[in-house]
């Protein structure tokens, strides 16, 4: 499995690798949307993206909608992991095509338990 | 929108945030412990770091949190999971102190009418400033492993209305 | 070792419980709740009990010697050593169980009544109790009513489910994020569980070492990872006396790691295990109360 971690924080980023590496998934990491693009469009794509809503350059909604946009990329998982916490804003974007959505601040339990229930950890049969 | 909205957050809620994002960060072995400071003190000047994230829309104010080097470097060798006497650069203490304080300012934002947008965080070295049309709502004063660590939302009370 | 600024490095600075301290915190749990704390988990009263003992003004050391004459720091002393970590839909397949092949039984057995009791025994601070609720709010047939009451031996947990609000550490455990905006709205820096849900789970407080009087029977007990911190008499006692609690269709689940099989013969042969797929649950053994 591969994460692509996409969060303008540096230690942010150092964060979920660590988190999803002791997952056995192996990691690429990109600054902002845009550049998460890019990586894609060139390399192999993730199976998840966890992304971050606030950055510079493309933010994390803008990110979304492009990605869903994208028929080549309908099997990718997407996974919000903003300190962005109003209602509306998860309903947001969810409603663009992000299938979980993790609040900063987490512990680690809770990316592994949402990697988990969208069937990319674990013992799924 | 005339409801009575919200328009400041309660000191309670700020400390809660400040915890939660605090213990997630930097674990529970030592805690923040509340402290009394009086109104108008200057954050302690020795070694300071400083960092701000500002909220536009339903609520208009700002997020500052202010920290010693010390606190700060330890936030930053937490983070990238170096030992605690890791040198760190400034870089990667701006890096992890504008993480601290987008994650504050994005709990904050949530306590208050909505919809909202959150800035990038802006970092510095050195006490914060606050510009003279900001007034203070709430501070959390706080020490952690024997230092300070403030964290104080701002109202904007310019005109606001878009 | 010290970190820079010649500060001692946060995460080792008094961690060293002093084993005789650690012996009679166990000990004075264990008479409070007959819950047991095996060696090795200092560390974990430590985290527990520090943040008591800063808000006292003292040393953990210190705080401890103040237990037996202090009624009100023991009590939140105990409050903070007997929570459990706890995620909603905990370990994802046992609810999936129950909405997939529990519930259309239930549904079955009580068609008369339309009416289902459950009991999340130790419930902590809800979130099994909640998770329930919200399966039975997705899933319960319009026209049935039902029933949770969970109980716990910490009154300060009670008061937590009452007031059904997380904090967003909490509610990132497990919980899928379209039930986060269903079943909940922001309630300041926290989340609160919406009145529909609420008013399905009733409280009470309950030590499961001691009777369970007044409780009526269940379709559905939920007694998931608690039988661990007690130690094998009680844990035997507690399962004798589960087992009129279920009602003669209804079931018990235990933790993902929880056994009957360990039993001895008498107690048993009063419980029937099934398998349902990952999942093991009991049903009471028709015929085979002693």
């Amino acid at each position: 499995m591969k994460a692509l971690i996409i969060d303008d924080s540096r230690a942010m980023r150092s964060i979920l690798r660590r988190i999803v590496t002791s997952l056995d998934f192996e990691t690429d990491e990109a600054g902002h949307g845009q550049e998460a693009l890019e990586r894609m469009e060139s390399g192999p794509v993730p199976d998840v993206c966890l992304v971050d809503w606030n950055m510079p350059v493309m933010d994390g909604y803008t990110f979304i909608t492009k990605v869903r946009a994208n028929p080549d990329w309908r099997n990718v998982t997407l996974m919000m992991v903003t300190t962005e916490s109003e209602q509306q804003q998860i309903v947001r974007a969810l409603a663009a095509g992000a299938h979980e959505y993790v609040i900063k601040p987490f512990t680690p339990d809770a990316i592994a338990e949402k990697l988990e229930m969208l069937g990319l950890v674990g013992g799924a049969a | 929108m005339t409801a009575p909205a919200l328009t400041a957050p309660s000191y309670d809620d700020v400390r809660a945030v400040t915890d939660e994002v605090w213990t997630t960060l930097l674990g529970e072995a030592a805690p923040l412990i509340d402290r009394l400071v009086p109104v108008g003190t200057p954050f302690d000047s020795v070694g300071v770091w400083s960092a701000a994230v500002t909220v536009s829309g339903g609520w208009e104010g700002s997020v500052t949190v202010e920290l010693t080097t010390y606190v700060a470097g330890a936030l930053t060798t937490t983070m990238l999971d170096l030992p605690h006497d890791a040198e760190v650069s400034d870089a990667d203490v701006a890096d992890a102190v504008g993480e601290l304080v987008n994650m504050l300012g994005g709990n904050v934002k949530s306590l208050m009418p909505g919809p909202s947008v959150l800035s990038l965080p802006s970092v510095a070295a050195g006490r914060a400033a606050f510009s003279s049309d900001a007034r203070e709502v709430a501070r959390v004063e706080a020490t952690w492993d024997g230092e300070p660590v403030r964290v104080t939302v701002h109202n904007s009370t310019g005109e606001t209305h878009r | 070792m010290t970190a820079q600024d010649g500060h001692p490095a946060p995460d080792r600075r008094g961690m060293t419980t002093a084993t005789d301290t650690y012996e009679s915190v166990s000990a004075l749990v264990r008479r409070e709740t007959s819950m047991i704390y095996d060696a090795g988990k200092e560390y974990l009263v430590e985290a527990r009990l520090r943040p008591l003992a800063a808000a006292a003004g003292c040393t953990v050391d210190e705080y401890v010697k103040r237990l037996p004459i202090d009624p009100v720091e023991r009590r939140k002393a105990m409050d903070a050593l007997t929570i459990n970590e706890t995620s909603w839909f905990r370990d994802h397949a046992p609810y999936q169980v129950f909405s997939d092949v529990l519930l259309p039984r239930l549904l079955e057995a009580r068609a008369a009544t339309r009416h289902l009791r459950i009991w999340s025994a130790a419930c902590s601070s809800g979130q099994e109790a909640y998770s329930l609720a919200m399966l039975l709010d997705q899933h319960l047939p319009a026209g049935w009513t039902h029933e949770i009451v969970a109980t716990d031996v910490s009154t300060a947990m009670l008061e937590r489910v009452r007031n059904a609000r997380y904090s967003a550490v909490e509610v990132n455990r497990g919980l899928p994020a379209t039930a986060l905006v269903r079943y909940f709205a922001r309630a300041g820096n926290e989340w609160e569980i919406v009145p529909r849900l609420r008013e399905h789970v009733s409280t009470r407080h309950l030590n499961l070492a001691a009777p369970y009087d007044g409780l009526g029977s269940f379709d559905l007990i939920m007694l998931r990872n608690v039988l661990i911190y007690f130690d094998q008499e009680t844990k035997h006692d507690i399962l004798r006396r589960m087992r009129p609690m279920v009602a003669p269709h209804g079931y018990l689940m235990l933790g993902s790691s929880e056994t009957t099989l360990d039993l001895p013969p008498d107690l048993a042969a009063q419980w029937r295990r099934e398998q349902e797929g990952r999942v093991q649950v009991h049903r009471p053994a028709t015929g085979a109360l002693t």
